[in-house]
Order: structure tokens, then sequence, then C-alpha cells
């Protein structure tokens, strides 16, 4: 939004913006309440728009990309030591990152590439700092290898993926959806206990950051903010609380002497809310990308192998309770339905809108948490409608396929698919509704 | 200097036995549990507390005492 | 004198008892190693400096140089992925700058996949203490041929002989910026005692390469010996010191390898005392 200023002549209270307002869905409250405060009279805050200048948690509103709401959260959640490296369309989290954290204290570094921010996240979240990093696509492929040190050594830190169109380098500076069986599947080795959260807008960008990283302490693992780039680059309003009212969840530290401490709860497996020492403190840690006993010494054991697998997937599936979160909407009376995510749930929910002003009973739900994937719920609605639509913006149908798989055949289930650079419209979802509707 | 070899330690590399400037270590003849030969300090009153043999071995199975007065 | 051997309780070496877990002795190395003679140099350094478990933390890689000493420190090892060492070093290093970094890291480890990051520890001046076991081979995998490996050296992935050169990465240390460069044979104790002691107490990237005899790997293939003495003599004839190389023409040379100490920079600070403090500053004006 800017004043304009033509001929000499200032023309007051004028304000054009150039974020389209329906098709995205973007609360145009977001854009008046912004502008209110900008007219003469409006009591004048001290603030620059776009570039966030307050202290951490300040009550305060912002006007801003998703990217810069990620790096927001980051701060609010504690993140002290980030590493990253440029890739379009993360970059912006990188320069937010760059910007903010020496004003709070965090050390944030340009690694030469993709691997080394990734290694050195791990490295820093061993030695106790919350640790960041982010990238897109070709860059979370490269990433893999360090994610699968930190799943092996229980290591918590946030990845963010902001998603463009691929595969390969794809499109750079435009939106995808092709990354969620990457972030699940991608790393070696599989025995895994990935957490993924994806938000559709820019409040949750912040919200869901800081929720990554309690996740990642309770459950001592890696956590995917699996977002796009449509989220990652709209502006909109952000509302960051005061710090008293943000659940934050500290590293937990051992209670007990280091003799008689294990590192790695491999006898218990599926054990969350474990304790991470601080390194330099006598506790021994041991780290490595090998298979390693309770202790973290090197092992080749079947028995020790398998312990391990076990308690890394166990420490996901034991608590599914704890990790699953959808939106939900009008389901109650559903017969037809549409399971959409990230920036693909706004546009979905619009048409589902659309479809009921006529009548026709449509109700939506949208995974927060993705992974683990929310078969529950899915299955739920699935028993409850015929058929489920599936907009995403991948052509090998990624969302569709999980969402078939949690049906169970209690529902069909229609992909619709795109390649991406744009988001699917409203009026594309309406209209494959209605042909789904009508037994295409 | 009281010369302790550590049996279990030693993987037999021989560097104590060549390297001693005073040739107190040979071939001990015995295996230990592991298959390898460790040496024995057949001239220990030769040795002249260099302790190069502490420090050729790898495996830290070389232990010298300095004898008390 | 007595030969008092195997008595268990009076063969406990005293800086192994002081440093390492007993646990994980004896160390995994093949006989004849030479990473266990760095190893040990390595613990006369850090008593001599009088550093702790609790100060001071082993970071490894992967391969000979880091099976080895992984989890044979009683303080904390942190082992990474094969290459990234000095990844996860600068991460480990700008949280706690407080603590002592020592990076053991190989040929392959630190020069193939590890290059980059190398490259930009030397940049960054990272204040670690890197200690490179060059046995010329990747050892732990079967024997293949390392970026360091000699020409014409017949290796199971070079069956007809290396054609490659190899590299020289005391030369690249230095080009890249290191604060303290140095490269010893692994039975040059006290030269490596007193590098590791130089390396640990400069402000910056140290890198002391160490020629490390492998004879299970370098000698069968490359020098087509097993027997470690042997493997030393080798080293003993194809190393010359940075003094008589002075004096020496490239033709005499040829198919040396210089030992010395080739930097010791103490002008140069590094990454971790320039990003706190930049933080440091930011806060205090913001305040």
């Amino acid at each position: 939004m800017r004043r304009r200023k033509r001929k000499g002549k200032k023309h007051e209270n004028m304000f054009f913006t150039a974020a389209p307002d329906k098709p995205l869905g973007i609360r145009s409250e977001s854009i008046r309440e912004i502008a209110g405060d900008m007219l003469p009279g409006a009591e004048r805050k001290n603030r620059r728009l776009n570039v966030l200048q307050k202290q951490e948690c300040s009550i305060n509103k912002y006007f801003v990309q998703g990217d810069e709401a990620i790096a927001e959260g980051a701060i609010a959640a504690g993140c002290r030591y980030f590493a990253g490296y440029p890739i379009t369309p993360a970059s912006e989290i990188s320069e937010a990152i760059a910007r903010r954290f020496p004003e709070v204290g965090g050390v944030a570094i340009q690694m030469e590439d993709e691997l080394a921010s990734i290694h050195s996240v791990g490295g820093a979240s061993a030695a106790g700092m919350k640790a960041m990093t982010v990238s897109s696509g070709p860059g979370i492929s490269l990433k893999l290898e360090g994610l699968g040190w930190g799943i092996k050594n229980e290591l918590p830190y946030v990845v963010v993926d902001v998603q463009r169109a691929g595969p390969s380098n794809g499109v750079a500076t435009r939106v995808g959806q092709a990354d969620l069986y990457t972030v699940k599947y991608g790393s070696a080795g599989g025995n895994n206990s990935i957490i993924a959260l994806s938000p559709m807008n820019v409040q949750e960008a912040f919200d869901l950051t800081i929720e990554c990283f309690n996740l990642s302490e309770i459950f001592r693992t890696p956590v995917f903010l699996l977002t796009d780039e449509t989220v990652g680059h709209t502006r909109e309003l952000l509302v960051i609380p005061d710090a008293s009212e943000l659940k934050v969840v500290p590293r937990r530290k051992p209670t007990v002497p280091p003799a008689e401490f294990l590192m790695y709860p491999l006898d218990t497996p599926g054990t969350i809310d474990y304790p991470y020492p601080n390194i330099g403190e006598g506790y021994g840690i041991c780290v490595s990308p090998y298979t390693h006993t309770a202790k973290g010494y090197a092992t080749t054991s079947e028995k020790d192998q398998d312990k391990m697998a076990t308690h890394l997937v166990r420490k996901v599936t034991d608590h599914l309770d704890r990790l699953t979160r959808v939106q939900e909407e009008m389901l109650d009376d559903a017969e037809y339905g549409i399971i959409a995510y990230g920036c693909e749930a706004r546009p979905a929910m619009e048409a589902m809108k659309r479809a009921r002003a006529e009548g026709i009973k449509v109700g939506f739900l949208r995974p927060i948490i993705i992974w683990p994937f929310p078969d529950e719920p899915v299955y739920r609605m699935a028993c409850k409608v015929k058929k489920i639509l599936v907009p995403e913006l991948n052509r090998d149908g990624q969302l569709s396929r999980e969402v078939q798989r949690a049906a169970k055949g209690q529902a069909e289930v229609y992909h619709l698919g795109s390649g991406g650079v744009e988001t699917h419209q409203p009026v594309h979802v309406y209209d494959e509704l209605m042909r789904i509707m009508k037994g295409k | 200097m009281v010369i302790n070899i550590n049996r279990d330690f030693c993987k037999g590399c021989g560097f104590c036995i060549t390297f001693c400037p005073k040739k107190v270590y040979e071939r001990s003849g015995e295996l230990n549990k592991k298959g390898y030969e460790p040496p024995k300090a057949a001239r220990p009153e030769d040795c002249s507390e260099c302790g190069m043999c502490d420090l050729y071995c790898p495996e830290f199975a070389i232990v010298l005492e300095k004898k008390s007065a | 004198m007595k030969n008092q051997g195997g008595d268990i309780e009076r063969t406990i070496h005293p800086l192994a008892a002081k440093y390492l877990r007993q646990e994980r002795m004896p160390h995994m190395a093949c006989p004849g190693c030479g990473i266990g003679q760095v190893v040990h140099s390595t613990l006369i350094a850090c008593d001599e400096l009088a550093l702790t478990p609790e100060n001071t933390v082993w970071v490894q890689g992967v391969g000979c140089s880091s099976r080895i000493t992984y989890t044979l420190w009683k303080g904390d090892n942190i082992d990474a992925h094969h290459g990234r060492i000095f990844a996860v070093a600068t991460g480990l290093k700008l949280s706690r700058p407080d603590l002592n970094l020592i990076c053991f890291t190989g040929d392959g480890d630190c020069m193939s996949i590890g290059g980059n990051h190398f490259l930009h520890a030397c940049r960054r001046n990272l204040d670690v203490t890197a200690i490179m076991f060059n046995n010329a081979i990747y050892g732990m995998t079967g024997g293949q041929v390392a970026p360091t490996t000699p020409m014409g050296a017949m290796t199971p992935t070079t069956p007809y002989g290396n054609i490659e050169d190899p590299m020289d990465s005391v030369q690249i240390a230095m080009a890249a910026g290191a604060s303290y460069v140095a490269r010893w044979r692994s039975t040059d104790f006290r030269q490596i005692v007193s590098s590791i002691k130089k390396g640990i107490q400069t402000k910056g990237f140290s890198f002391i390469e160490v020629l490390t005899q492998c004879p299970t790997q370098f000698g069968r293939y490359v020098l087509k010996t097993g027997d470690p003495v042997k493997i030393l003599q080798w080293y003993k004839d194809h190393t010359v010191t940075l003094q008589k190389a002075e004096k020496m023409t490239p033709e005499e040379l040829k198919d040396k390898m210089l030992i010395g100490e080739f930097a010791h920079r103490t002008d140069r600070t590094g990454v971790v005392e320039r990003y706190w403090d930049m933080i440091h500053k930011i806060q205090s004006e913001r305040a």
C-alpha cells in the first residue's frame, strides 16, 4: 500500500493495494485496519510497515509477508541460531532473521551451501540452542542427509520448506506443493519420526512456527514447517501477542547426574518429553550418524538397530492424540468434501461457501499437522461424504494418495492437480466439485 | 623404569621392538586372547627411560613408571 | 627394573585413565595404524594445557579418523556426517564459544566430500583445532582412491593405476585463510604435541595434517606391504622438512611431501568472535 503523489498534488486518504482480496480470500479487514491507523487524526503508531522493528513479542499489529512472520515466530519461540542459504522463495526468512537476530542476541549465519546450513543447525541444537534452517524444494533435497542426522540423534530443531513449483529447480519464484512426500520419506533409511505443520495464512505462519519449535522439544526431533511460496509472499495482518501469552516449551535438562543418564531412551520405545543435556557439562553427549545404543555408542547388532528404529517410529505413532490437528468446516451434514492444505485451503473454502450458498452440502477439512497424516479425521469425513475432492499443486497426487489411503474406501477421492505456478482459483475448485458431483 | 605391558590392548604391531633404541623389547612368543603377539620387556635393565616405546605404541598398551628413589 | 606386564591395574595408561572411556578400549584401529599414535599425542597436548572432558568436545566425521576416535573421549563426542564436520563445528562453536573443539577428520572426509566446508572453515577462521589423519586412502570402506592418493596407485577403484594428481591440503588451508597450518608424520610425536597445543591456543582455524600409516589398505594396495614398520620407513623416505627443502632442487623434491609448520597467523579474528561482537554491539545500541 502507498500514498500516491501525482503532479505535485498529494492525494490524501487514497490507498490502493495490489493485494487481490477475494480470490485469495485475504481478509479485507486487515487492510482496513491498517489503513484506518494511517488516516489523519488517527493516533500514529511508531512503526514501519513491512519491516518489523519492535522488540520481540510486543503487542502489535504488522502487515508482513508470511516469510517475515515465520522469522518472528522463530524469535518468539526462543530460536537463537539460524543458518540458511539463499533460495527463492525462502530468502526473505533468512533476510528478516539476519536483521532481527542480532537485536535479540541470536546468531544468524549464511552458510556455504544447504547441507552446511542444516548440519550447523544440528550442531547448534546439540549445543543447546533452539535452531532453524529454511529452504525450498531443491534445497530441501540437499538437506535430507542432515535431516537424517537430526532424526537419528533426536535433535530438536525446525526446518522450513517454502514449497515452489518443481521438480528440480522448476519455477523458482512461483508456488508449488510437491514436497509432501519429500519431507516425510526423503531422508535415507526411513525409520523416522517426521512431524510437519502447514500454515494457510500469515498469522498461522507465525503461530505454527512457535508450535513447530514446541513439538521439536517435546518429541526431540526435527519438525517441518511445510509452507509454500504463496503463503510466504502474501502480506497480511499479523498480530504478535505479548510474551506472557505465548506458550513456549523450553529445552528439558536432565535431573539425574551424568552416570545415571542415558542419552537415548531406547529401552522404552516411544518415550517423549525426554531431556537433552548441554554439552560441556559432563554428560558426555554422544551423537553420531551410525546406529547407536542407549548411550550413543555405535553398534551393529540387529537388536540395537531394531530398538532404535522402533523408538524413532513410535515417538510419533504412540502419540497421535497430541499430533492430530485439523480444521473442519461444515462437516456435520456434508455429502461432499474438500480436503486441501496451505495456499490451496482458502480457494477450497471459497468454493465450499459458494456451493453451500446454492444448497449443496459440502464440508471442508484441512490438515494443520500434516505429518503424521490425520488418518482418523479424514476417515471420519470419508464415512460421512460420498466424494472427496483434493485440490493440490502437483500432478502426482501426493495429498490425494494420502486421503485415499486414510479414507479406506469409504468415499471416492478425486485429485484436482496442477503443476503449480498459480494456486487454484475458487472457481476451479467449484467447477471440479460440480463435475465430480455429476459423476465425472 | 618399571615397564608394564597391557597384553590385552596390544595388537602386535612391533613398533616398540623396532624403535626402542636400547632393544629392550622382543617378541614374547605368546598370543593374547585376540590372537596378537604382545612383546615382552626382555632387557628392562637396559632401559634409558627415553619414553619412545610409550609414544610409539598406538594402543596405550605400554605404561611406564619411573622407579621411585 | 621389573617387567610387570599383565597386571591390569598397573597397565591402564594414565592419559587413557584421565581422558578416555575405559569401556571403549582398546580402540578399533588396525594393528600399526597411525591414528592411535596421534590420539596419544593429542592427549599429551590436552594434559599439558590442562584441558578437561568438560571444557573440550571431540568432533568427528566419517571414516577411520572418526570411527576410531568417536566415543573414546570421556567428554562430548559429536560425530558428524561424512564431510560435514566443519559445518557441525560451526554450529557448535557459535553456540558455545567457550568450549574447545578438537575436530578429527580424514583425507577423504575433509578434502573430498568435505572440501567445501573445509574451505569455508578456513575462510571464516573458525576457532577450532582440526587434525586431519591423512592416510592417502579411503580406509574404512576398503582402500579406494582418495584425493591425496599418489599418482599411479593401484586401488580397488583405480585398478589400472591412479591417473589423478593428489591435492595438497596444507596449501589449500593456507590459501583459504587458516591461522595455523602444520603437517607432520604420525611419529613426529613432540612436534605434533607442540602443534596441537599451538593450534588450541591460536584463535582461529588450526589445521594439523598428520601423515598416518595405514597398513591394512594403503600399505597392502599401494606399497604392497602390510608391515607398519616398512610403511613408516616409506613415509620417512618421502617426506622432507621445510628447512631442508629450501636447499633442495625441484628434481630432488619430486614425490616428497613437505612437513613442518607452514603458517601461524595471530592477526586475524575469526567468525565466532566477530559474530558475537556484532551481536553485543547491536544489542547495546538498541538498549
